[in-house]
């Protein structure tokens, strides 16, 4: 329970002499005070406003309950059991601080595969995370950028998924077929419409958090609207609403409705290997139809000043 | 400590009412945390009569005696519910001048009768019926206080818990019993006494009672501190091994109430309070280490946390420094949590609380150092019941002292165990380690680079999606002014 050190510490007959004024002081180059002054100024406004506060409690302040209990308790003669009922230290848990994501999870590692795997390479406009930045890339072009159709006439664009390989096709089937053909995929690959299985299958390993509920429905049902809870939440100020439901529907972003609404023209074929990710709402289905034509040009742009575009996936490229 | 023993006792022999007791329990531990919300959180004590524990027949509380002429007997319940019954108390009350007559034989010649009386009034204080309220037992209280100057240390001892049981009852009681001479016979008595440990725990037992009620800090204290008490209180500070703990957790319960009060603590320290508390807090950690973890130990180490942590605010920490002077207080402040993490979670966090009012200076902070008390802080951090808070609040304080801190701070391992923190579900958590972490990148470069190694850069940017806005405008400022030249932001035209 206690550590050697600081058993030792107490328990050595001859440390009666280490007394507080015997131990050397550590200095300090220069002032902290100067760093702190200096950034305030910059901002305008302190962000960071810790300093060192002795706290004074008095009798009845909350964080003396438990020991006022256990001595009341005493004097009652209540004190002794046999098994101790009293709280116990629990570990702190963690939770995924996305905007509308309120998992939580009782290790570190939990929760960081689910960050990992959910909020990730995840395309800022319609909510859909890929597996990787180059995908993520892949899709932000095909599907969200403006110039791509129109350069699609003209020239092959869409690139082969597989890294490395450069090859590029004037039609998404050609590109499924040269995937099927020439790298060996499966062809219920998840280019088109998105097969259920596979979806789930992905969508079990993203889910095995916590408390969590495993409904996946098997049927292909209309995708629920991804792209709406933009629309609706009121949070300017976060580009990313990824919310989470683990609700049926989610794992199904085969035939696309709310591709109609997104630039490119091509609207028959999803996303590649994406996974929608929900709000947290309980009202998904009559949501979908307000919202399908509500939707705007990606907000990739003017999200504040200077504001990391984490999920853009540059940023890791170093 | 005896009275411990009578419930073990107890408990033994009602081994099939185990669950209903750990039941009773619980319901009663509900009931106080109401109580307490509501500021109305008292207790009584009930001397057991040596005689009935001997038998060990006898749980209940009434006995038989002829008081005189006029009053018959009580009745005498043997079930074994611990109420006494309704009807007994009642009896007695209405009795027509039964005070009367009770305190005629308390005053009277025969030894006997007194103690009688005695007794008989103190199981009326105990009583939780409330036609039998203080106020209808104040024609006894100026006798009872006359006697704790007496000799006898049984009767002295049931005056004493017959007043403690009166304390807490209304403030109209108390300013009687102040007006009456409380505090000053308090003082004689521990003087008088002051080798009968038994009585010793009677007088700290009342003495807490009186100054733990509300609205006590205009007179009552004022008058505690004035009277000489408190050094009789510090003597006792020494646990008697065979005794046991028992006055030794009185008293230093009063020392917490009056030290948390406020009235005036520089009287206290003055006295030595702060001195002989840490020592016995040195000594208690001693004995921590050892292995040596007496039942009811966190009982004492409780009040004596609490009165030190208080009067750490009594004065620039410079000046107290004499009295705190021995380091392995620092090393006993650790200890606590450790060995108490998993019992009594509540005493882990008020011990780190001390150690936040300690660390508000750069030589408590060396010593951290020096002694290498800071990883064991660290590794408290995953704890909730606002241990981790403090324990953050501590190494704030450490990070605030300057650079060489905050690097010693890292050496012992603090960056990665913030890039845990700041996952963590409690916003308030979040906030802190923020600030902690942005004093140690403030204070050096190096800082930041080893923070993004320890792949901290991505918590950081979840953190600006929140909803909390404390937290997001946070981590977006950490981002900006120490983490920009690591991570390209890419603004769009």
């Amino acid at each position: 329970m206690l550590q050697p050190g600081l058993i030792q510490l107490l328990t050595a007959s001859d440390l009666a002499d280490l007394r507080i004024d015997a131990i050397p002081k550590l200095q300090v180059g220069f002032r902290p005070g100067s760093f702190f002054s200096s950034f305030r100024s910059q901002d305008g406004e302190a962000k960071l406003t810790f300093i060192p506060q002795q706290i004074l409690l008095n009798k009845d302040h909350e964080l003396f309950e438990d020991g006022d209990i256990h001595r009341h308790l005493y004097l009652q003669n209540l004190s002794t059991c046999p098994a101790h009922d009293s709280p116990t230290a629990r570990q702190c848990e963690f939770r995924c601080y996305i905007s509308g994501c309120s998992q939580v999870f009782s290790t570190v590692e939990d929760y960081e595969h689910h960050y990992n795997t959910l909020h990730r390479h995840v395309c800022s406009s319609c909510q859909r995370s890929l597996p990787s930045a180059r995908l993520l890339d892949i899709h932000i072009q095909e599907w969200h950028d403006s110039l791509f159709s129109i350069l699609a006439e003209r020239q092959d664009m869409y690139q082969c998924l597989v890294e490395g390989c450069g090859s590029k096709f004037r039609t998404r089937e050609q590109r499924k077929d040269h995937v099927i053909k020439i790298h060996k995929y499966p062809s219920d690959f998840m280019f088109d419409k998105v097969k259920r299985i596979k979806n789930i299958k992905i969508a079990k390993n993203n889910m095995l958090q916590k408390g969590t509920s495993m409904e996946v429905s098997m049927s292909v049902s209309e995708p629920e609207g991804v792209c709406e809870v933009l629309s609706d939440q009121p949070e300017e100020e976060e580009y990313m609403e990824i919310n989470h439901s683990l609700e049926p529907g989610i794992l199904d972003p085969a035939s696309n409705p709310i591709n109609t609404v997104e630039l490119s023209t091509d609207h028959d074929t999803a996303p590649i290997l994406s996974v929608t990710i929900q709000p947290t709402t309980n009202q998904q289905r009559p949501q979908h139809n307000r919202e399908r034509h509500s939707y705007r040009v990606p907000r990739t742009v003017c999200f504040g000043q200077g504001s990391v575009q984490g999920f853009r996936g540059h940023g890791r490229r170093i | 400590m005896w009275r411990l023993n009578a419930v073990r006792h107890k408990a033994g022999r009602q081994g099939s009412d185990l669950e209903e007791f750990k039941f009773k329990r619980r319901e009663h531990e509900k009931e106080l945390r109401r109580a307490r919300k509501d500021s109305q959180l008292v207790s009584k004590r009930l001397l057991l009569n040596d005689d009935e524990e001997e038998d060990g027949t006898m749980d209940t509380l009434a006995s038989d005696q002829v008081l005189g002429p006029c009053i018959t007997t009580t009745v005498r319940d043997d079930d074994s519910s611990q109420q006494p019954s309704r009807e007994a108390h009642q009896l007695l009350i209405e009795q027509p001048n039964s005070i009367a007559i009770l305190v005629t034989n308390l005053c009277g010649p025969n030894p006997q009768c007194r103690l009688e009386a005695a007794r008989c009034l103190h199981e009326l204080s105990h009583s939780p019926h409330s036609e039998v309220d203080s106020l209808r037992l104040r024609q006894a209280t100026p006798y009872l206080i006359t006697f704790l100057s007496g000799q006898s240390p049984k009767f002295t001892e049931l005056c004493l818990y017959t007043l403690g049981n009166m304390c807490p009852d209304s403030e109209n009681v108390r300013d009687m019993l102040l007006a009456q001479g409380i505090i000053p016979a308090l003082n004689n008595c521990i003087q008088i006494h002051r080798t009968n440990l038994a009585v010793v725990e009677a007088v700290g037992f009342t003495l807490s009672q009186l100054i733990s009620a509300n609205y006590v800090t205009e007179r009552i204290i004022p008058a505690v501190l004035a009277s000489g008490l408190i050094p009789r209180l510090l003597s006792v500070l020494t646990p008697d091994s065979q005794f046991g703990l028992g006055p030794v957790i009185e008293c230093a319960w009063c020392l917490h109430y009056l030290a948390c009060s406020n009235v005036d603590n520089g009287a206290l320290v003055a006295q030595g309070t702060l001195l002989h508390c840490t020592s016995l807090l040195v000594t208690l950690g001693v004995a921590v280490a050892k292995g040596s973890i007496e039942e009811g130990i966190e009982l004492l180490i409780w009040p004596l946390l609490r009165c030190v942590g208080n009067l750490l605010l009594s004065g620039p920490l410079g000046a107290l420094q004499p009295q705190l002077n021995d380091s392995r207080l620092l090393a006993a402040l650790c200890a606590f949590p450790q060995a108490f993490l998993q019992t009594h979670p509540a005493l882990a966090r008020e011990s780190v609380w001390v150690l936040n009012n300690l660390t508000d200076s750069s030589v408590f902070c060396s010593a951290l150092f020096y002694l290498n008390l800071v990883p064991a802080l660290i590794q408290l951090l995953p704890f909730s019941h606002g241990i981790n808070i403090m324990v953050l609040r501590v190494l704030g304080n450490i990070a605030h002292q300057g650079r060489e801190y905050c690097l010693h701070l890292a050496q012992a391992g603090l960056l990665p165990a913030l890039c845990a923190t700041l996952k963590m579900a409690d916003t308030e958590v979040v906030t802190f380690s923020l600030e902690v972490l942005g004093q140690l990148m403030a204070s050096d470069p190096q800082l930041a680079e080893e923070f993004v190694k320890q792949s901290g850069l991505p918590v950081l940017e979840a953190i600006q999606y929140s909803n909390q806005e404390t937290i997001r405008l946070r981590a977006t400022h950490l981002l900006e002014h120490h983490l920009l030249p690591h991570c390209p932001v890419r603004t769009m035209p």
